[in-house]
């Protein structure tokens, strides 16, 4: 009897198995086998990249996602000796040796830039400083007036590829010759609670900073005119090693959306809308601006976007995928 | 309509939460969702929550029910309004009360910068002789600065080396009275011990990134204040306990012998707590080490920025041979101290 009943438990398994198995074949298109993993970068425009990608392939293709904090070098050290997390998201490769290598290598594929036009970086004075004294948002005004902008200028902090940037535009410029002080940061967070202090205070603020970001969006910053684009020159300041160096303004940095090249092959469908989804500068400028103003967490923030803006978004799934999403689509 | 909707029917506080304006809060995931999948209509009684699933009555589950009620995220915004408005007068008070700290910690590191490296090397191994008297402890200190040299990390270590010895003195000078004055009455030890606690637990950025706003980012009072906060609790708390582990009977001698209470302190009680004040300054100095890193986030310089700069550039060799110069560092101040302090402590015998 006893035999009996497990042969039959035994029979009933493997058949709802095989039933499954084809069942499941049939939708092998869009569902997902396996664990997802996605980088969520601990900047606020990473929150709502990561969050609009994961709901997107939660709710549209029925995928189980991890998401991990975590941040640039971390990540691609990861993705170089362990090959997860699958999903690189905003990956700014700007003074980022290891994309380079990696993708030589092959071990990751650049889908798309994740936010466009790019990074804009620069050095930056407060809005209240330019409308008062505007030949400060000129190079020939700043070296003129170094007490007018606090006699000093903000550098980053050691390991950010932008000091090296910084330190060979403010060679070439004499900076510290015209009367400014270089003070270099310790952290991202000293150099973005210096802004906000300085705006509290209505004091001027000189300094390198990038976007998008919460405190551009907060606080109304004007962009100093550092010239052109000069390729060369931008390339030798980049390099701690190269001496010969010149005045150059930030090209847009690029945002890449990257994944291994393993998780394309196995999620063909899932790249296919990574690939499409991409902001606008002014969209996540506007995005981390509500955010802001309503001291909204990333999550909120994700379905603030995911609200206001899906006629944007439900151009980036595949139809089947639109469809299961239709609830969401106003 | 919401879980806690009947509480404030039943408490008859209905008009008092409509006055409260409409709930504007911004949508959840979980809103987002329900809402999408037709479980939530507006307007329409939701479904009852089973009981399992009831959410603990936060502000922001009140605030769903009753809109007079804040939301929990306008507390924190009021914590940083109220922050800011005190900042001004909080300013005036602590910029002066902490400026010495800056201005000692700036000439030590000029000092510490300008002397040569003939010089500076030569003096620390010789301070070491006299104040240790061992070959051991010595040598030690020689070749490690020589070896610190060697690899170009002679400016990062004798920097870090300058604030620690500043910090510790401070803490030092600052710690052992607040010791003393907690061991004589139980009082001050109860109220004191809490805030020690705190001091030690206290995430260090949560307090260093509003004092940014009262001093500049450019004021090494930063990070003195970061290191000493952190460092000066293990000195006080071994002072007191040093003290109060004086046997009895040795005080009752004492007060046999007719010393007065000032006598009394620094002729019996503090000479036999001296083993535990040693042990005490030894931990404020590896604290102080500990620190190292968090000080060069906010601007310190030193070995930390080294630590640091190998975390961002994932250069793993750097980052291990800094963080090894300071647990190089530790160990001569360890030994150091310890030697140095046990030819003052009368109850260890060589």
């Amino acid at each position: 009897m006893k035999k009996f009943l497990i042969t039959t438990a035994f029979a009933a398994a493997s058949v709802g198995a095989f039933g499954g198995a084809f069942g499941g074949a049939a939708a092998a298109q869009e569902a997902c086998e396996g664990e997802i993993v996605i980088t969520e970068m601990n900047w606020a425009s990473a929150a709502v990249v990561t969050g609009v990608a994961t709901f997107l392939m939660e709710q549209g293709y029925g995928c189980d996602v991890k998401v991990i904090p975590s941040s640039t070098t971390p990540a691609l050290a990861s993705v170089a000796e362990t090959g997860k997390p699958d999903i690189v998201t905003e990956l700014w490769i700007n003074g980022t040796p290891a994309y380079g290598k990696l993708s030589e290598a092959g071990t990751i594929t650049t889908l798309t830039d994740v936010l466009l036009p790019g990074g804009v970086e620069g050095w930056w004075i407060p809005t209240y400083l330019a409308e008062e004294y505007p030949e400060l948002t000129t190079i020939e005004g700043l070296l003129a007036n170094p007490e007018l902008v606090g006699g000093r200028f903000n550098q980053c902090p050691e390991g950010w590829g932008c000091k090296n940037t910084n330190a060979g535009i403010i060679r070439a410029l004499d900076l510290e010759g015209n009367g400014f002080e270089v003070f270099q940061h310790g952290s991202g967070e000293t150099m973005a609670t210096s802004i906000a202090s300085a705006y509290e205070n209505k004091e001027p603020w000189l300094g390198y900073y990038w976007g998008p970001t919460s405190i551009l969006g907060k606080y109304d910053m004007t962009q100093v005119d550092l010239g052109p684009y000069n390729e060369k020159n931008h390339m030798c300041n980049a390099d701690p090693d190269c001496l010969d160096v010149g005045m150059s303004s930030y090209p847009v940095g690029p945002v890449k959306t990257v994944v291994t090249t393993d998780f394309e092959g196995k999620y063909p469908a899932i790249a296919e809308m990574l690939t499409n989804l991409t902001f606008t500068n002014d969209q996540m400028n506007e995005v981390l601006a509500w955010q802001e103003s309503n001291n909204a967490s990333g999550e909120e923030t994700t379905v603030y976007f995911l609200t206001n803006y899906s006629d944007v978004w439900s151009d980036w799934v595949s139809d089947a995928a639109r469809e299961k999403l239709a609830g969401f689509i106003q | 309509m919401a879980v806690y909707d009947g509480l404030f029917r039943v408490t008859g506080l209905e008009s008092w939460c409509s006055s409260g304006g409409p709930n504007e809060g911004p949508l959840t995931m979980a809103e987002l969702i329900a809402r999408a999948n037709g479980t939530q209509v507006e307007g329409a009684p939701a479904p009852s929550v089973p009981l399992m699933e009831t959410p603990f009555p936060s502000l922001d589950t009140l605030n769903k029910s009753c809109s007079s009620i804040p939301r929990s995220r306008d507390m924190t915004q009021a914590v940083e309004e109220g922050f800011l408005a005190i900042k001004d007068p909080l300013k005036v008070i602590l910029d002066p009360l902490t400026q010495p700290l800056s201005w000692m910690l700036d000439w030590s590191l000029d000092g510490f910068q300008a002397t040569p490296w003939f010089i500076m090397i030569p003096l620390l191994v010789v301070i070491a002789w006299f104040s240790t008297r061992k070959i051991g402890v010595t040598v030690l200190v020689a070749l490690s600065f020589l070896f610190m040299a060697f690899i170009d990390f002679y400016d990062d270590a004798i920097s870090t080396l300058s604030i620690i010895f500043v910090c510790t003195i401070i803490s030092v000078l600052l710690g052992v009275p607040i010791g003393i004055a907690m061991s004589r009455s139980d009082t001050m030890q109860r109220m004191t011990i809490p805030v020690l606690d705190m001091l030690q637990t206290l995430p260090t950025f949560v307090y260093l990134i509003p004092l940014i706003f009262l001093f500049s980012v450019t004021e090494s009072k930063l990070y003195g204040i970061a290191i000493i906060l952190y460092a000066i609790v293990p000195v006080i708390r071994l002072t007191d306990l040093g003290i109060r582990l004086v046997d009895k009977d040795v005080i009752e001698a004492a007060d046999a012998f007719g010393m007065s209470n000032r006598q009394k302190l620094w002729g019996v009680q503090v000479p036999l707590a001296l083993p535990n004040i040693m042990a005490g300054i030894n931990q404020t100095i590896m604290m102080s080490l500990a620190m190292v890193v968090i000080a060069s986030l906010v601007s310190a310089p030193g070995l930390g920025v080294k630590v640091l700069a190998g975390i961002r550039n994932l250069e793993l060799g750097v980052g291990l041979v800094a963080g090894f110069s300071i647990v190089l560092l530790a160990v001569i101040l360890d030994r150091s101290t310890k030697a140095a302090l046990g030819r003052i402590d009368s109850s260890v015998r060589q």
